[in-house]
């Protein structure tokens, strides 16, 4: 079992590889799907294995997997897998349509794989320079996909996110390296100065004040990355832009990625800082809820609105990692997972209604549920998800952050939480009851896209349905046990 | 640790690094800045190299040989060869101009230590002095990416954020460890790499890379 993280790794980037060694556009697609099963098949074993027997390392310390690692590698997994086999669907069909040459695919596949490789380092690594280079290497492997198209808006998109992820995450490398700064004090210039599993044992030791300029530097750097409110405004862009599996992806998992970055930071400064980092995740989490919120009700684009919908669903998460009882931490890393699964189930049913009407604007589309009979079901059910309506998944993780809330005396942040929540409902009840009825544009086949993309759908509205009503308990093990990683010594 | 005169003259190379970035600020055209960023680049790389020689720490060299080969020539180079072929030369528009940004950067040195002065003292030879200066640095390379329209530019603004993040891991614990620094450093020329790819895409396909032609994304 030692291995295992070494595979984990080896297969996104054999498959990037593969993808690129052929100008066959069958072998890529065929070296996608496989990679990404194989990839979701051993994220799966390693989370059973850190649940089961606690955390893994490998390669010395450099690379470490803990609960909270294991629940970043089954999200960025299962995601990446639905996403691959959506991919399939939705390039074709976009290569059918010119919208790029079909040469330009095999680009698609490598870089799709090496920023799934790159997230999977991200969680892995024990070092925190290595992550902070991870994290850098996302934002490089995923520019050229959110600017896939090579349009104007395309390429605008690609270019901030580029530069405005790149600025932030400069300050979180100040961060890193104070905290770097303020353990070889504590240790001396040991090696292991910047390594998570040293750094959390020494928590309580380091400097305060250092600490204190350091976690907010993270949290401004990782934050931006991570689309926290008011440093998300190239996300609506980068998320609209890209093509919609690569969209789903940004949403769904990479946000995490960059939240993970702040989590592991949190719990190291928290033994001395006392609940500084708390009360900053809080605020920043409610700024980021109340600015979707009007972004929300006037979108005229419906990736966009989606887009907005990951900033408030952030917001969330880091509330919930805010107000920091174990019952909060489980609601809050729990939204992590279920956010991830409808948010990719809802940008696929954006793909497909981006394919069959060719538009993104909301008020041009009527009659999903005519035109596409099992898209536009899913587009309702998805909605009801995302927005927090039982009995679907996301209704639970937000319902339980709504509980520890009250009981943990937090009357204002989640009043405001709730009344947010309702405005969010309300924008998109009125964007998708719009979209979902009415008589479609005379002479459109009612006919599916791609059974590529319906099958990714349905692999996901599993999840959405089933959690919504039932949790096994593995799944609680993990998120019990990620839990106890942040809030270690308090 | 080392000796004051030492110290002295890893201070005034300090201090150098400072001047280097108000003489990019102060440039309205593009190659004697991206030469500016060359020199203090290079710069960076002697100064990593002394605190090698007087410290002991042999290690550093290594970065300072990488950061002299990636930064002193390597991404220059990318970057002129960049502005050659996409036929730009001069940064005309700024929306301040150059006394106000010198003016504003001014203040931001003087943001920059207030924040750092109450930090504990390194033990390395660098010392606080330094983390003021590194900070500097990096505030002034957000300010040319906020105050330059031109994409080229804002690139150079990013490299000059990142060089002072180089002086502050230096200044304090004489770097990262050796498998960090590399990792960073292969990532600010795969960044520029990136960058300069993206400029050549958006110069195809919008005959121009004034960056304020890209406001269709607006809500």
């Amino acid at each position: 079992m030692t291995d295992i993280l070494y595979y984990l790794l080896a297969a996104p980037a054999l498959t990037a590889i593969a993808a690129g060694l052929t100008k066959s556009q069958r072998f890529q697609e065929m070296a996608n799907l496989v990679g990404a099963s194989v990839t979701l098949v051993l994220g799966a074993i390693v989370t059973y294995a850190v649940v089961t027997t606690g955390p893994q390392s490998a390669a010395g310390s450099f690379l470490y997997a803990d609960a909270l690692s294991a629940l970043l590698i089954l999200v960025v997994s299962l995601i990446g897998f639905a996403c691959a086999m959506y991919s399939i669907g939705y390039m074709r069909h976009e290569v059918h349509e010119d919208h790029f040459p079909a040469a330009r695919l095999r680009l698609y596949y490598v870089l799709f794989h090496a920023f799934v490789f790159t997230m999977l380092l991200v969680a892995v690594s024990n070092n925190l320079g290595i992550m902070w280079i991870s994290i850098e290497g996302t934002t490089l492997a995923s520019a050229f996909l959110v600017g896939f198209y090579r349009q104007e808006t395309s390429l605008e998109a690609a270019w901030k996110y580029l530069i405005i992820g790149s600025v932030g995450i400069t300050l979180a490398l100040f961060g890193t390296i104070l905290v770097y700064f303020s353990a070889v004090h504590v240790l001396g210039p040991a090696s292991g100065a910047l390594e998570w599993t040293t750094l959390i044992q020494i928590a309580g030791q380091l400097d305060p004040l250092v600490l204190k300029i350091a976690f907010v530097f993270v949290l401004i750097g990782y934050g931006t990355k991570a689309g926290l409110a008011p440093m998300h405004t190239w996300l609506p862009d980068a998320h609209s832009q890209a093509p919609t599996p690569v969209s789903a992806m940004l949403s769904a998992v990479l946000l995490n990625c960059a939240l993970y970055g702040i989590l592991r930071f949190h719990a190291i400064v928290s033994p001395t800082l006392g609940s500084f980092s708390n009360t900053l995740l809080i605020l920043f989490g409610l700024v980021s809820l109340g600015i979707a919120v009007p972004f929300v009700l006037i979108a005229k684009d419906y990736k966009r609105l989606l887009a907005y919908s990951s900033v408030e669903h952030v917001g969330i998460i880091a509330l919930a990692i805010g107000i920091g009882t174990p019952l909060a931490l489980f609601g809050g890393l729990l939204h992590i997972f279920n956010h991830a699964i409808a948010k990719s189930l809802m940008f696929f049913v954006a793909g497909n209604l981006n394919a069959k009407y060719g538009t993104r604007r909301i008020d041009a589309i009527r009659g999903a549920l005519l035109a596409l009979p099992a898209t536009g079901i899913i587009l309702l059910a998805g909605f009801l998800a995302i927005t927090g309506s039982p009995p679907f998944s996301v209704f639970v993780s937000e319902f339980t952050i709504l509980n520890a809330g009250f009981a943990s005396g937090h009357y204002v942040a989640v009043t405001l939480y709730l009344l947010f929540l309702l405005l969010i409902f309300a924008g998109f009840l009125m964007s998708m009851s719009r979209m979902a009825f009415g008589k479609p544009p005379e002479g459109m086949p009612r006919r599916e896209v791609s059974p590529w993309n319906t099958a990714a759908m349905v692999f996901l509205l599993a999840f959405v349905v089933v959690m919504g009503v039932y949790l096994p308990a593995f799944f609680v093990d993990l998120l019990h046990q990620a839990g106890a990683v942040i809030a270690v010594v308090k | 640790m080392t000796t004051p005169l030492q110290t002295d003259i890893l201070t005034g190379l300090t201090a150098l690094v400072l001047i280097m970035t108000f003489i990019m600020v102060s440039h309205k055209s593009l190659t004697p800045t991206i030469r500016t960023y060359a020199y203090q680049s290079i710069l960076l790389s002697i100064l990593a190299f002394l605190v090698g020689l007087f410290t002991g720490e042999h290690q550093i060299w290594i970065i300072a040989v990488v950061t002299l080969v990636l930064k002193g020539f390597a991404i220059p180079k990318l970057l002129n060869y960049i502005i050659d072929r996409l036929k730009i030369r001069r940064e005309r528009e700024s929306p301040l101009g150059i006394p106000t940004s010198l003016l504003a950067c001014g203040l931001l040195v003087l943001l920059a230590y207030a924040a750092t002065s109450r930090l504990p003292q390194a033990e390395t030879s660098l010392g606080r002095a330094s983390l003021g200066v590194s900070l500097s640095v990096v505030l002034i390379g957000v300010f040319i990416m906020a105050t330059r329209r031109k994409a080229v530019t804002q690139t150079i603004g990013l490299l000059v954020m990142e060089n002072g993040m180089f002086l502050a891991a230096l200044s304090l614990t004489y770097g990262m460890p050796l498998i960090v620094e590399l990792g960073v450093a292969f990532d600010v020329l795969v960044a520029a790499i990136v960058l300069g790819i993206l400029l050549f895409n958006i110069n195809q396909t919008f005959d121009t890379i004034d960056t304020r032609q890209m406001e269709r994304l607006a809500e």
